[in-house]
């Protein structure tokens, strides 16, 4: 799910906007006459050395070792150097948290705050908020017994529905741990031990499934406690709490039962429909993340920032009661209600959540004012303008797309598939450089890796095994056709040398292609990710020669057992150095389960070379060098 | 007789300050701007755009700081890339931007060594370069990007299979 169209109570946020009111509140807060503190943090103690203030809030030194190391602590770095206007922090979420020195508006994220004081420099010191800073770490500074604590929150909590199931994502400011304390057929309560947060409340929920979702806190400053209750629908059924990636938990709900006993006996279910991949459910809400008024040179213009998709209807009232109010349909409030004042000719703004799914802003005018609409892809804006005007329309309507725009995998649109019929003079970066070769009956096939550089490895198995494995099945497919076939290297060895630079390596591969003027080069890999998840087969080009030659290869390897990933375009040193049509191709993962057995598999190693042979043979018979003898 | 022209002039300067010191000082958050930050989804091929907030220009800010700015913004951005519950390629972890330049079109981004610490083959640096090299080339001004790695310009990551001595383009992608 693209995390910018998902459907969000990210109140965390909000947590933000209302900084100078939570300073207000009765929590107890270390006072700051001193240049130095040291503060508890996950029962640790640090201190801060380089503390200063601005406008009463407290201001650390970006290079106070203290402060460097609760951003080590936190999974979080700093980038700034001296000169430089913006401070940038980026935290284990991960979120880039950027301050600017001398200007109190800071942004984390998507979202544009603003700070108690603007980061300022002392020499070559720059100084930061600290509570802003602390915020975006998702800490808070609190204090209790004279005793300064930070107490890791429970800064975000994400509610998103896909199909049936309806799941909460808690992010925190530390490892989360949820346990459920209390449960009932209609309701659930979990308790994260040792988190605090500001989210306190009730928050109303759109989903099915679950109703109301009541946040509070309790326990102490050292040993906080924050309990998430969530109203069950009946027949929901509350999955046990997994934890992901530490800081996040995620709590989820099955409501398909709930669905079921709603339905007329002996009426069958029908199928819920498996949600598109990697697209964003049209029936999600959109989120209004925030109202921002700014004067401009002929009034007032106004920002609705809304992520996702969403409709809405306006409606203005008649003179001499200037008031017109925009309803958003589908849409839920992130944050607190707004209520603000604005530079003439407006004199107020609100924002609300008038119903679970419609968010209201508000306006009060000074007069009949011209409203101009512009919808855009995260949002709406509005121009108001100063002169009176009459006869202007009472209400409209309109709709605003996401924020998230899925870009076309340029230049493969057609053929990324491998379906399609893209003429391989058509790239856009050029055309085929007319290439002849010296050699039109030679094969040079690059087994990857090999020697000192064993590529990926995984169960006990190498890359370098692997490849010099198929390739040498397909050099002996290949010579049975009539081909000849040269291997860039004929056993476990490095091509240049051991230890060389890659450089050196892939340059030697190319150079045994191109000093023996072959007909085609074909390098042969086994791919590799960070977790199990990736698999299938990917044939990557980079030049326009390739394009054929890659297209016809990945056709038949389509059906070789896994998942058929296509024709990549990419800048790879070893094709794009190679002179003749090139092609790599990474025949499946090392690291996924169901590839890694068949790439462990003589049988399907042998069919893999099959397929790469019948496809340079059909390249060969469809493209035919013009000194080609007939095969 | 003295002329009071000079008196009212100071003043008039001062309340012209102090006004502006009150406009900037108490208005609201901007709307600021956003631009997009790619990231490659787990098809290895697909790019998606997150939008990101970021300060306006400033007044005291120049062209070139300004470019250099929002490059380097966005360097750390792409880098950092979504949030974790996001499927997305990543960049290794603990990769950072330490320094990022602008020549002309060309933005120059100066990477951590962790940059290398690569999973091997060739799904995970397509994708972390292809959606680097999109962000920052949708930057207005930048048309390529130059990859350093601790200073350093590298034909390639070790072991890895994207050329990285020259400038990279989107039409590279």
């Amino acid at each position: 799910m693209n995390w910018t169209n998902r459907f969000i109570a990210r109140t965390g946020k909000l947590a933000f906007a209302l900084s100078p009111m939570l300073a207000a509140l009765a929590i107890a807060v270390p006072a700051f006459a001193d240049s130095s503190l040291t503060a508890t943090y996950q029962g640790q103690p640090i201190r801060f050395t380089q503390l200063s203030s601005r406008a009463g809030a407290p201001a650390i030194g970006v290079n106070d070792p203290g402060f460097l190391a609760l951003l080590s602590d936190t999974g979080a770095f700093l980038t700034w150097k001296s000169g430089e206007r913006f401070v940038l922090i980026t935290t284990s979420v991960p979120t880039v948290a950027s301050f600017a020195i001398g200007d109190r508006r800071y942004d984390v994220g998507p979202i544009s705050l603003q700070a108690s004081f603007a980061p300022f420099l002392v020499g070559d010191e720059a100084y930061l908020p600290l509570r802003e800073v602390l915020r975006a770490l998702d800490l808070a500074l609190r204090e209790e017994n004279g005793v300064a604590v930070l107490q890791p929150q429970l800064a975000a909590l994400d509610v998103r529905q896909e199909a049936s199931r309806v799941t909460l994502f808690a992010h925190g400011g530390a490892t989360l741990h949820a346990r459920i304390a209390q449960e009932s057929p209609t309701s659930i309560t979990y308790a994260f031990d040792g988190v605090g947060t500001t989210l306190n409340g009730t928050r109303q929920t759109g989903p099915g499934g679950i109703g109301n979702i009541t946040i509070a806190n309790v326990g102490t400053v050292r040993e906080p406690i924050t309990l998430v209750t969530v109203q069950l629908q009946p027949g929901t059924i509350a999955e046990a709490p997994q934890n992901i990636d530490g800081r996040d938990v995620l709590l989820a709900f099955d409501g398909s039962s709930e669905m079921n006993s709603q339905q007329t006996p002996g009426e069958e279910a029908s199928p819920t429909p498996e949600p598109p991949p990697d697209t964003t459910p049209a029936s999600g809400p959109a989120i209004v993340t925030g109202v921002t008024v700014e004067p401009a040179a002929d009034g007032v213009s106004v920002a609705i920032a809304i992520t996702g998709s969403a409709t809405y209807e306006w409606h203005r009232l008649r003179e001499p009661d200037n008031r017109f109010w925009i309803d958003i349909a589908n849409a839920q409030l992130q944050g607190p209600p707004i209520d603000q004042t604005g530079p003439p000719p407006l004199l107020s703004v609100r924002v609300r959540q008038v119903d679970p799914t419609t968010v209201r802003v508000a306006f009060s005018l000074s007069g009949p004012k011209p409203i101009a609409f512009t919808s855009l892809a995260d949002g709406l804006d509005l121009a108001i303008g100063t002169q009176d005007v009459a006869g202007e329309p009472h209400s409209g309507s309109g709709g605003v797309g996401g924020t998230s725009a899925a870009v076309a995998a340029a230049p493969l649109e057609q053929s990324e598939n491998g379906t399609g019929s893209t003429d391989d003079t058509s790239w856009k970066f050029g055309r085929r450089s007319g290439y002849v070769a010296n050699n039109p009956r030679l094969i040079v096939i690059d087994p990857g890796h090999g020697g000192s550089d064993v590529g990926t490895m995984h169960g006990g198995v190498s890359e370098a095994q692997l490849t010099l494995d198929m390739a040498k099945r397909l050099r002996a497919i290949l010579i049975d056709r009539g081909w000849e076939v040269k291997l860039t290297r004929e056993t476990d060895a490095d091509v240049y040398a051991p230890n060389d630079s890659p450089h050196d390596e892939l340059q030697a591969r190319d150079d045994i292609a191109n000093k023996a003027g072959a007909r085609m080069f074909v390098s042969i890999h086994a791919n590799a990710f960070i977790n199990s998840g990736p698999y299938g087969t990917t044939c990557y080009i980079s030049k326009p020669d390739d394009v054929a030659l890659g297209r016809i290869v990945e056709s038949h390897l389509a059906a070789d057992g896994t998942k058929d990933d296509g024709l990549v375009k990419s800048h790879l040193y070893v094709t794009l150095h190679a002179r003749m049509p090139a092609v790599l191709i990474e025949t499946a993962f090392l690291t996924n389960p169901g590839d890694y057995a068949l790439l462990t598999s003589s049988a399907w190693r042998q069919k893999v070379a099959q397929e790469i042979a019948d496809g340079i043979g059909q390249y060969a018979q469809e493209y035919p060098a013009p000194n080609q003898p007939a095969q | 007789m003295r002329s009071p022209r000079l008196p009212i002039l100071v003043a008039l300067l001062a309340i012209v300050a102090a006004g502006t010191w009150f406009y900037f000082s108490h208005r609201g958050p901007g709307a600021g701007e956003t631009i997009p930050i790619y990231y490659t989804k787990l098809d290895g091929k697909t790019l998606a755009a997150m939008r990101v907030s970021m300060r306006p220009r400033q007044p005291d800010e120049s062209a070139a700081e300004r470019l250099h700015n929002v490059v380097l913004y966005a360097a750390v951005q792409a880098i950092a890339g979504p949030p974790n519950d996001v499927q997305a390629i990543r960049f290794p972890p603990g990769t950072r931007v330490l320094d990022a330049s602008v020549n002309g079109s060309t933005a120059t981004l100066d990477l951590s060594k962790d940059l290398e610490r690569q999973a091997g083959g060739t799904f995970g640096e397509n994708g972390e370069f292809k959606a680097l090299v999109y962000t920052m080339t949708g930057i207005e001004g930048i048309d390529a990007v130059q990859i350093l790695v601790e200073g350093n310009r590298l034909e390639t990551l070790p072991g890895g299979n994207v050329e990285l001595d020259q400038p990279l383009h989107r039409s590279d992608w």
